[in-house]
């Protein structure tokens, strides 16, 4: 019984953790189609930027917030330099956020250097709950992923900025003919995706340790959450698709060691893609 | 569909109509001097080149699947560093002097097997160039990860010893590649023997039909290709390249460990292509040299900013240049040479 509860929790809060991570990921790849491989880059720029935050004297919180608009300027800053003239070639910005990386992973290095460097969380302790007790930090990011993601869902289908956003993916030249400005449309929503992946990485940075290269171990694990779950499925495909890969980590892991474990996640992650390559949302 | 947005972004080129026009006068002519210089230098230069070279070979590797076939692979280390523990398993079971060929033998076929067998699953199901580069990016974890776990066999972080060569010819006596002039003039016709290999085929029937896939997949089936078939072929050429460069590479520095299947070390591969020129055989082949050699020489000067430059480089080719160096050579040579055939387009 213990166990089973125990796994539950770690599921669910491993989901939710992935969820956020793999967010800004969804938002840019499923709504502007723009193949994001410098997501972890941005992960990792929010996790330093929060980390300077702290060491500047600012509280845990205001950092976080600080680290995700940083972030979201760097994005706005690529995407009017280089990525808005390549929507309609989505290979060449999938190589070219790629050099995102390249470039940002360096001047990550140059700035901060290479050595580990750590975040102290606000909430150290846990939350017991008689037979299980939770780790308080996780279960407030869990919770606030949660929060983001339906607030962010809403947003989505309930305003008139959401439709505009619908309108523009589902008919590009249609929307424009309208009168929308799918220039501006398109830069919001990358600079909303970049937001949220400096967050998320903000928000990560305390249960690890920091280095140049930490996103990259969400870099190819939100592509699958993404992929797995659906493309473009941003609220149903994201959960789904982080409970899958992070449950199925867990649960591997269980059994095995935490390296295998993810190769094996990986593993059963691209058979999907092969026989089902719209996801297991997207179903048409 | 969506891969009608890939081909939009592939410059048109003509695939080469011979075998003697376009870079192989240039390639000739470059290996012949490579043949000279232990002649004129010795010591550093002599050693070293050879391992540029095999980088060299590797981004030749993936210049076949990108240039020809339109298709990215961030996975080709991964052929490379199991071609390299495949020549030190094998030259571990102690089968002697002949052995040696059946080394070279597994080291390329381990690397045409595995991407064989992954390309066979993934392009027959029609997976788009998109997501294959993140499969292939997995792939390279997955690799990492192998053979860090696998350390009874591997070594783990600690690497494996890989012995120079020794080649047997039977009873007329073996040859060892301890020196490194023996080594190097065994390396150097290999390289180039594979170059001019993978050149006649890309302007051979089979190059011609992978342009044709790069260039428009949906009208190749229309006239009865199977593009699967052609990109499986392609890819397993390409890991057994990459294999073979990865096993005599592991042979010629002693070393073989899992960061050389790692992902940074596979996207360098992607760079080194990128810069060298992606539409030709030998931009491919001298990017990875090159940029390989310079990274070796400049990292020990400007580490950081060396690979910050080369990161916007990267940025500024696939903007603005999209054939790389070997790009750049053909609109020289084609300003200083009026007498070639005028509308060539470059990106």
């Amino acid at each position: 019984m213990q166990t089973v509860v125990s796994v539950l929790f770690d599921v669910t809060l491993i989901t939710m953790v992935l969820a956020l991570a793999a967010f800004g990921l969804a938002i840019i790849y499923g709504l502007v189609g723009v193949i994001n491989l410098g997501h972890g880059a941005m992960l990792t720029l929010g996790a330093y930027f929060t980390w300077a935050g702290i060491d500047a004297g600012l509280p845990f919180f205001i950092a976080v917030g600080v680290a995700g608009v940083g972030v979201g300027i760097v994005g706005i800053a690529f995407e009017h330099l280089v990525i808005r003239h390549f929507y309609d070639r989505p290979f060449d910005t999938l190589l070219l956020t790629w050099g995102f990386f390249l470039v940002s992973t360096e001047v990550v290095k140059i700035v901060f250097g290479t050595s580990f460097r750590n975040v102290t969380g606000p909430f150290p302790g846990a939350i017991d709950i008689g037979i299980y007790s939770l780790p308080a930090y996780r279960t407030f990011v869990a919770a606030l992923s949660a929060a983001i993601i339906i607030a962010t869902a809403l947003v989505f289908f309930k305003t008139s900025l959401g439709i505009r956003i619908r309108a523009l993916i589902q008919n590009r030249e249609m929307a424009s003919l309208l009168g929308l400005n799918i220039a501006a449309t398109y830069k919001l929503v990358f600079a909303f995706g970049a937001f949220m992946a400096g967050l998320a990485g903000g928000l990560i940075a305390p249960m690890l340790s920091i280095d140049p290269y930490i996103g990259n171990v969400y870099l190819v694990r939100s592509f699958f959450v993404v992929i797995v779950g659906g493309v473009g499925q941003l609220l149903a495909g994201t959960l789904l698709g982080s409970f899958f890969i992070g449950g199925a980590e867990t649960i591997i892991a269980l059994f095995s060691s935490q390296v295998v474990a993810q190769a094996a996640v990986f593993f059963i992650a691209i058979v999907i893609l092969r026989f089902r390559p719209l996801g297991l949302v997207g179903g048409r | 569909m969506s891969d009608a947005a890939v081909k939009q972004n592939t410059v048109f080129v003509r695939p080469a109509s011979s075998f003697w026009g376009g870079e192989t006068p240039v390639a000739v002519v470059v290996f012949l001097g490579l043949a000279l210089l232990p002649l004129f230098a010795g010591g550093y230069p002599v050693y070293i080149l050879p391992q540029y070279l095999l980088f060299g070979l590797l981004a030749l590797s993936l210049g076949l699947l990108w240039g020809f076939a339109g298709i990215v692979s961030f996975g080709q280390a991964a052929f490379f560093a199991f071609g390299g523990y495949a020549m030190g398993l094998v030259l571990q079971a102690g089968l002697g002097p002949e052995g040696t060929w059946l080394a070279i033998a597994v080291a390329t076929l381990v690397g045409g097997l595995l991407a064989g067998i992954s390309g066979y699953f993934l392009f027959s199901a029609g997976v788009r160039a998109t997501y294959f580069v993140l499969i292939t990016l997995a792939l390279s974890i997955i690799a990492e990860q192998v053979a860090v776990s696998q350390s009874q066999i591997t070594g783990g972080w600690n690497g494996m010893f890989v012995d120079r060569l020794s080649l047997g010819f039977g009873p007329l006596g073996e040859v060892a590649l301890y020196q490194d002039v023996a080594a190097y003039y065994f390396v150097l016709p290999v390289v180039a023997a594979v170059y001019f290999a993978a050149r006649a085929l890309t302007v051979a029937r089979f190059g011609k039909i992978l342009v044709g896939i790069r260039e428009n997949e949906d009208r190749m089936e229309a006239l009865g290709y199977q593009p699967w078939v052609y990109k499986t072929v392609a890819f397993s050429l390409s890991g057994a390249i990459a294999g073979l460069a990865g096993g005599l590479y592991a042979s010629h520095s002693n070393f073989v460990s899992p960061s050389l299947a790692g992902v940074l070390f596979s996207t360098e591969v992607v760079v080194w292509v990128a810069l060298g020129g992606r539409l030709s055989l030998f931009g491919a082949l001298a990017g990875g040299v090159l940029v390989s050699a310079l990274s070796n020489y400049l990292s020990s000067i400007a580490p950081q900013y060396w690979q910050l430059i080369v990161g916007l480089v990267f940025i500024c080719v696939i903007v603005f240049f999209k054939q790389g160096l070997a790009g750049l050579f053909a609109d020289l040579a084609a300003h200083m040479l009026p007498r070639r055939p005028g509308g060539q387009r470059h990106g």
